[in-house]
């Protein structure tokens, strides 16, 4: 479970993040919705601790990110925006290499290796070089290595993104199953539609804000907008604080 | 317990930097030009020196007008290494166009002139805008000269003066650079190579698992995992300073190995690195590595490309030429600031070492201490810029 109060990140005199909270529950699969420049990246960022909050707090289970942030790491599993991977590894030694920072070694390092290979339809590409891997080949490597250490929570950063149909659908499955599992997952993205499928609790984020809050039901109740396209425009436009 | 468990993590890092390099080609190559260009270049000098003593001791002299001079020519040819060949027709134009290196022209009136106790004028054509050519003429001249002075003597005698009464003055020559000295001083870059080895040798690792990890946006998703940023930076420093040494260490065998190819002997000049050395090398060279590679790493993660660290290392190379360039121009001292300056210091040290010359524990140990001090601040300084936005998501 992850949950977060009144978090504040400025950059110079802009407030990317201004006064966030929330609570992404077990079980359940919480989506951050808002558009380009919203302040999800910097959220999430604050979250997996690279990036210090100015104000606010954020506890992973019940450990607090800021006064502890590598008891926090160890409980996230992580997918940042525009990751990168090692050319000259192989997507075996990435999962391992993120396995073993973990402290996860040999036979169980070895299992949960082969168990995420499987998971993400990896067998082909597992001892393969990543320098020639596709979007989808790379989404799932860095899947991989960040579920190794079997994590409660997992962050994935518009995990989707620029992935084709056949790839995007491997990761929805992939994270309706992590739900399953009742893990907390926290995704972020600017695609309505993604969201609304995927998403027990959505949180609508504009100019750093929490703009609104709920089911894709609420949301279109909230809004009076029939069609959810539509409901998140509404929010998204620049009148912040003004529907919640 | 937490402790234990950073060290882990350090050796992981380290050893995934070591597997990664040893799988790019750049980093293989870059080390295998820093291990075998000095001991390449010292050879080849070597070479060249040993070539012209050789040349300068054979000399060849092209005689036009042999038939005028037979007791000069006969005289000449007892000199040892002296081939008295016939001249060019046209000697002047012989030695312009480099044919000959020089020409003795004796001219037909010799025997007469000679007769009458006048001097004869003997012509050597050179050119002395030819360096390669200098040795031989000057050969040539003082082998005339002196048996000018043995006939000028023989005539005193007969006339009942000593010839030292024709002699107020006696130059004597005192030749400073020797080919044994130019060949002593060819050695004295050893410990620069040495040095320069370690410096290139770690400067890949140190630059693409800084750089290189910042340009390919894997910084982030590595920062995720639990560990403090000095456990990163430690790993990948470690694994660049093990390049290093191991870079110095393949070029001090190299080096060591010298004496088997090159006609040392011949120039009379004992050379050897051997065991009774190794303890002084690895004193002088292993904090050397510790520290470039720190340097390195700090410089390499203000870098936002692979490509930009690399024009920053073009700079930082010239570091550890200069001490070695300075110390082959002028002879370097033994000032004892100078251990305490960290590039410097173990180049001193190495210098004496391979000199022959042990320096003194303390030097040793305010050396090492310099540089450990030095490295552990660039550690400080690039454990802080992992932790800045800038750096981590600056691309």
């Amino acid at each position: 479970m992850i949950r977060v109060e009144q978090l504040r990140k400025n950059f110079g005199t802009v407030a990317a993040v201004n006064g966030v909270t929330f609570t992404a529950e077990n079980g359940a699969i919480t989506g951050l919705l808002g558009p380009n420049g919203a302040g999800k990246t910097t959220t999430l960022r604050m979250l997996y601790a690279v990036m210090r909050p100015d104000a606010g707090s954020i506890r992973v289970d019940d450990v607090d990110a800021i006064a502890d942030p590598h008891e926090a790491q160890s409980r996230l599993g992580v997918l940042p925006d525009g990751f990168g991977l090692y050319p000259r590894l192989t997507a075996r030694e990435h999962i391992e290499y993120f396995g073993e920072l973990h402290g996860i070694t040999g036979a169980v390092l070895r299992k949960r290796t082969e168990a995420l290979l499987d998971l993400l339809d990896m067998r082909a590409i597992a001892d393969r070089r990543a320098s020639g891997f596709s979007h989808g080949e790379r989404t799932k490597v860095g899947l991989a290595r960040a579920l190794v250490h079997d994590p409660q929570n997992v962050l994935l950063d518009e995990p989707t993104n620029g992935l084709d149909v056949m790839s995007t659908r491997a990761v929805r499955t992939i994270v309706r199953r992590l739900k399953e599992e009742g893990r907390c997952v926290l995704f972020s993205s600017h695609v309505m539609q993604e969201v609304s499928a995927l998403c027990d609790s959505i949180v609508v984020i504009a100019h750093g804000q929490v703009v609104a809050r709920g089911t894709p039901d609420d949301l279109r109740r909230h809004t009076g907008h029939a069609n959810l396209e539509d409901a998140f425009v509404a929010l998204a436009s620049p009148r912040p604080g003004g529907l919640e | 317990m937490t402790f234990a468990r950073s060290l882990r993590q350090i050796a992981i890092v380290m050893r995934k930097e070591l597997v990664d390099s040893l799988r790019d080609r750049r980093a293989l190559w870059s080390i295998a030009f820093s291990v075998t260009i000095g001991p390449v270049i010292i050879a080849f000098m070597m070479n060249r020196v040993a070539d012209r003593q050789r040349e300068a001791e054979q000399v060849r002299i092209p005689v036009v007008g042999m038939q005028h001079a037979p007791a000069l020519i006969d005289w000449l040819r007892q000199q040892s290494g002296v081939q008295v060949v016939e001249g060019p027709a046209n000697p002047e134009e012989a030695v312009r166009n480099q044919e000959e290196e020089l020409a003795l022209v004796i001219p037909a009136d010799f025997v007469h002139t000679f007769n009458q106790s006048k001097p004869v004028v003997l012509q050597i054509v050179s050119d002395s805008s030819r360096n390669d050519a200098r040795p031989s003429v000057e050969r040539v001249r003082r082998l005339l000269q002196q048996y000018g002075a043995e006939i000028g003597s023989l005539r005193l005698i007969a006339r009942g003066v000593s010839p030292a009464a024709a002699q107020p003055i006696v130059l004597e020559d005192i030749e400073v650079s020797t080919a044994q000295q130019r060949a002593a001083q060819i050695l004295t870059f050893i410990p620069m190579f040495i040095i320069m080895a370690g410096f290139i040798g770690g400067m890949q690792i140190a630059t693409d698992s800084t750089a290189g990890e910042r340009e390919r946006g894997s910084l982030e998703p590595l920062l995720v995992n639990p560990a403090p940023r000095l456990v990163f930076v430690g790993g990948k420093w470690l694994a660049a300073a093990l390049a290093a040494m191991v870079s110095t260490a393949l070029t001090t065998i190299l080096c060591a190995n010298l004496p088997r190819f090159l006609p040392l002997d011949e120039l009379g000049i004992r050379f050897r690195i051997g065991l009774e050395h190794l303890p002084g090398i690895i004193g002088a060279a292993v904090p050397m590595c510790l520290f470039s590679s720190a340097l390195q790493a700090a410089v390499g993660t203000l870098a936002r490309s692979f490509k930009e660290a690399q024009s920053y290392m073009g700079v930082l190379v010239l570091l550890p030429m200069i001490p070695g360039v300075v110390g082959a121009l002028y002879p370097i001292g033994n000032a004892p600031w100078m251990y305490a300056m960290p590039m410097l210091g173990p180049y001193v040290l190495l210098t004496n070492v391979l000199g022959g010359q042990v320096p003194p524990m303390n030097a040793f140990l305010i050396s090492a201490g310099i540089s450990i001090v030095a490295a552990a601040i660039m550690i400080r300084i690039t454990a802080t810029l992992f932790e800045s936005e800038r750096i981590i998501f600056g691309r």
